[in-house]
């Protein structure tokens, strides 16, 4: 059949320019990253010296530190270290960054995932109760409460649950005591309050975009065809109209994984979680550029990574899609490519 | 990397307290409602415990202590810039420290006398005295542990006030327990120079890794620690001045101001160091069941350089005027709610024996009339503040507030407050600063005021000044030398450029169970600090 020929075109080359995207995303993003921290006032010695800054004393550091080298060259030299895998020793405890990145974002992991999962899944759930039933009682409530709960910053809900659950109530730790030293074992009776933060701070946005675009479906024709064949609600609801309904929600769910894997400064930060929030946050401002630049390099693979996931869930999802590709084929067969050829 | 100035871990912390201000303050009135309603009293009144907690203290028991932490560079070497402060005085010992007059009084050091001209300083040190490892304390310790501090790799902040009087071989062990000091200038004042938080003695063998081992022959020995993160001490049987009263301490590094006050309050941890709340927190925290304030008093010296290199700050007129228009009990109230004392522009804490007790007068009339004699009857200026301290804005408003009725018309600018001590600080010609008092009076005058010192933050340069400091130093006779310090104290007050409003208690959260909490200058009372029976 013709489409052993048009497959591998199809579906390569988009792969491939994505491919080929993501990797210049992670590059620039980097260099960005870079060149920020370089617009930043003062250098890691006279962060660390802060008044103690004196011409002699940041000379000193500086030279112990080995930050009398040009920063560009640094930056090279980094970046060529980086594509082998080496990321490098931080400027400000002089450990490789690889280990410390690695357990800072396994202990991020350790919040988002969960926060992820349940976030996730309650909140679609939510979302398309809404909008199935969009006017009535549980509709307005959830929209209500998705609403107060997307208002309401971050930290404020963290400092609210502490008050109740940690110093009211004392069921959860306030925050982390041991910090980066901290094992899985230990981490584990303090990443509740966390996980229920982040899962609300997310979960709220996925609401909101899952009930208006199940209300967008709900209102299309082919819902009501369906419901005109004479099937029941449900079926209508979970196979006809949520596949459909799911897809405009996949970008901001993509938007929020990575936000949530690229680790929550403020959220990490009131816990004093030792997470790559908290990370990034100390070494920007210690201006460690090795480990900002790592860190920056994971975010950005992250991001890249979830977006691409995005779009390949909607390529399964999206039955319109898959019916163009349908249609394209049976369209060639018909001699509609050397019209498209000859326009170009 | 602490206290002689209070630092960039203290910049990390607001750094994120502006990011956090707003919940702090929820937080606040959150906390407020909740202990309200559990103990039937007004928080929002509640005043603020002039005292720590005194009382006999159970036998054993672990501290629990959260700081906020330097950064992971930070050591156990107290010699150098980046030194874990809260470890040092649990860990060691100096050969003298100060008491809270500011005297120099026994430590390692029994007692100490000079030559005629103050040249030659000779130390009687203590017998019998081991290390963490069992090796003897001797001479040569205190030797090696001050050359260490000399030495130019080191990078010491105190190498500079040492080494204007001394070199690494200006020392010599007489005998075991005999230190001799040949200065290359007289300096009266020398052993107060010793008393510098840099000036801990540890074992002439382990310098090379003292920043992790943390031997000396304090009432703490090290368990673990680790750079920005948990670190723990055990009691130390073989102290010298006998068993501390507690078992051990816990050593938590939490950066986030709001995330320390919520460890104390869900009673995680004990005691909050180097942390001056704000006043919204601190009558949180004294309402609450859990836990209460102590005042370190007057442990924070506000400042306000105006930089006399500046156009606008050049005419020792308009130093004067910028003086005179304002009433420092004011902004004491406004900007401490009371908790602290004017300053009256002299830099000298009132707790210290050196301090004069004549205050300036406050006279906008003067000021305006100054202000027109140096033809500045329109100053306009820019007064920088930032998130850096919770007091720093306060201060900067009421200020502003105070000389409007001397025509004088400041803006009130807020800067980052993690490039401040970069970018605006003996930069900017006019903003608010601050330190930690329990400097000794030599070192203060010498290191904040004379000419050319780096820590000079006004760029304030007088002859006459620097002459009465030498003089100072060469005086043996101790009135005499007195009479010097409170002139140049004087001469601060008349004709300086960096103006000192007012001294600031730290407000200090500690859980309720905590007794015998002491505080002053850079001194910690680790022997007798405790747990309630």
């Amino acid at each position: 059949m013709t489409t052993t020929t048009s497959k591998p075109s199809d579906v390569l080359v988009p792969v491939l320019r994505r491919l080929g995207i993501a990797v210049l995303t992670v590059v620039l993003a980097s260099l960005f990253v870079f060149l920020a921290v370089q617009a930043l006032p003062g250098d890691v010695a006279q962060q660390l010296l802060g008044q103690n800054a004196t011409p002699d004393a940041v000379k000193q550091l500086r030279e112990s530190l080995g930050l009398d080298q040009n920063v560009w060259l640094r930056y090279l030299q980094w970046l060529a270290g980086a594509v082998h895998g080496d990321f490098g020793t931080s400027l400000v405890s002089g450990e490789p960054v690889a280990p410390t990145l690695f357990t800072a974002f396994r202990n991020s992991m350790l919040i988002a995932v969960p926060a992820m999962v349940v976030g996730v899944t309650l909140s679609l759930a939510l979302g398309v109760i809404a909008g199935v039933r969009r006017g009535r009682a549980s509709d307005r409530v959830i929209s209500i409460v998705s609403l107060v709960v997307m208002s309401v910053p971050e930290f404020m809900v963290a400092t609210v649950l502490v008050l109740l659950f940690a110093i009211g109530l004392p069921l959860f730790p306030a925050v982390v005591l041991r910090g980066s030293d901290a094992t899985v074992g230990e981490l584990l009776p303090t990443i509740w309050l966390p996980i229920i933060v982040l899962t609300l701070a997310m979960a709220a946005y996925i609401v909101r975009t899952a009930r208006s675009s199940t209300i967008d479906v709900m209102a299309s024709e082919f819902v009501t065809t369906a419901e005109l064949k004479g099937l029941t609600m449900r079926r209508v609801v979970w196979k006809h109209a949520v596949p459909s309904a799911l897809l405009p929600t996949l970008n901001v769910v993509a938007l929020n994984v990575a936000w949530l894997l690229g680790g929550v400064v403020v959220v990490e930060n009131v816990f004093n979680y030792p997470g790559m929030g908290k990370l990034m946050l100390e070494s920007v401002f210690n201006r460690d550029l090795p480990t900002i630049e790592a860190i920056a390099l994971l975010s950005a693979l992250v991001y890249v990574v979830c977006n691409l996931a995005a779009d390949l869930v909607a390529l399964v999802l999206d039955p319109k899609l898959r019916t163009r590709q349908r249609r394209a084929r049976t369209r060639s067969r018909t001699g509609t490519r050397p019209t498209r050829k000859a326009a170009a | 990397m602490q206290p002689i100035v209070p630092e960039p871990r203290n910049a990390r912390g607001p750094s994120r307290r502006a990011l956090l201000t707003g919940a702090a303050g929820l937080a606040g009135l959150g906390l407020l409602t909740l202990t309200g309603c559990s103990s039937g009293a007004s928080a929002g009144t509640t005043d603020l415990p002039e005292a720590a907690a005194t009382g006999t203290a159970r036998s054993g028991g672990r501290l629990r202590i959260a700081r906020p932490a330097a950064s992971a560079a930070e050591t156990l070497d107290s010699a150098s810039s980046l030194s874990a402060y809260e470890y040092l005085g649990a860990l060691y010992n100096r050969l003298v420290k100060l008491d809270q007059q500011g005297r120099t009084v026994p430590d390692l050091a029994e007692e100490w006398s000079a030559n005629q001209d103050g040249t030659e300083w000779t130390f009687r040190l203590r017998r019998g005295v081991r290390f963490h490892d069992g090796s003897r304390f001797s001479a040569d310790d205190a030797i090696a542990s001050i050359r260490h501090i000399l030495d130019e790799k080191t990078g010491s902040p105190q190498a500079g006030v040492l080494g204007e009087v001394m070199d690494a071989r200006s020392m010599t062990a007489v005998d075991t327990y005999t230190l001799r000091f040949a200065l290359t200038k007289p300096n009266a004042e020398f052993p107060s120079l010793l008393t510098a938080y840099q000036c801990y003695i540890v074992p002439a063998g382990a310098i090379a890794d003292i920043g992790r081992t943390g031997i000396g022959t304090g009432p703490f020995r090290l368990s673990s620690f680790t750079p920005a993160g948990a670190g723990s001490v055990e009691a130390f049987d073989d102290h010298f001045a006998g068993r501390p009263a507690l078992d051990g301490i816990d050593f938590y590094s939490i950066q986030d101001t709001t995330a320390r006050v919520n460890a104390l309050l869900a009673g995680q941890i004990d005691l909050i160091s180097q942390t001056n709340l704000d006043f919204a927190t601190a009558r949180v925290v004294a309402a609450s069941d859990r836990a209460t304030i102590a005042r370190s008093k007057n442990a924070q010296w506000y400042t306000i350089p105006m930089l006399a290199t500046s156009e606008e700050f050049r005419d020792p007129r308009v130093r004067q005027a910028m003086k005179l228009a304002y009433d420092p009990r004011t902004i004491v109230d406004t900007a401490l709610q009371g908790t602290g004392s004017p300053g009256w522009d002299n830099p000298v804490p009132p707790q210290l024996a050196a301090f004069v007790d004549d205050h300036r007068e406050y006279d906008p009339d003067k000021a305006k009339a100054l202000l027109r004699a140096a033809g500045r009857s329109d100053l306009r200026a820019s007064i920088y503040t930032s998130s850096y301290e919770s007091v720093f804005t306060p201060m900067a408003v009421a200020y502003r507030d105070a000389v409007a009725d001397a025509g004088i018309r400041l803006t009130v600018k807020n800067a980052s407050s993690d490039s401040y001590y970069t970018q605006i600080w003996m930069q900017k010609p006019l903003m608010v600063s601050y330190w930690f008092t329990g400097r000794p009076i030599d070192q203060l005058l010498n290191q904040i005021f004379r000419s050319g010192s780096s820590y000079n933050e006004s760029a304030w340069s007088n002859e006459r000044f620097d002459g009465l400091l030498d003089d100072a130093r060469a005086e043996m006779d101790d009135a005499k030398r007195l009479t010097l310090y409170q002139d140049a104290q004087r001469l601060v007050v008349e004709d300086g450029a960096d103006m000192t409003p007012m001294f600031g208690d730290r407000l200090v959260g500690l859980s309720r169970d905590v007794v015998n909490y002491s505080e002053y200058g850079f001194e910690f009372d680790y022997l007798r600090i405790g747990l309630r029976r």
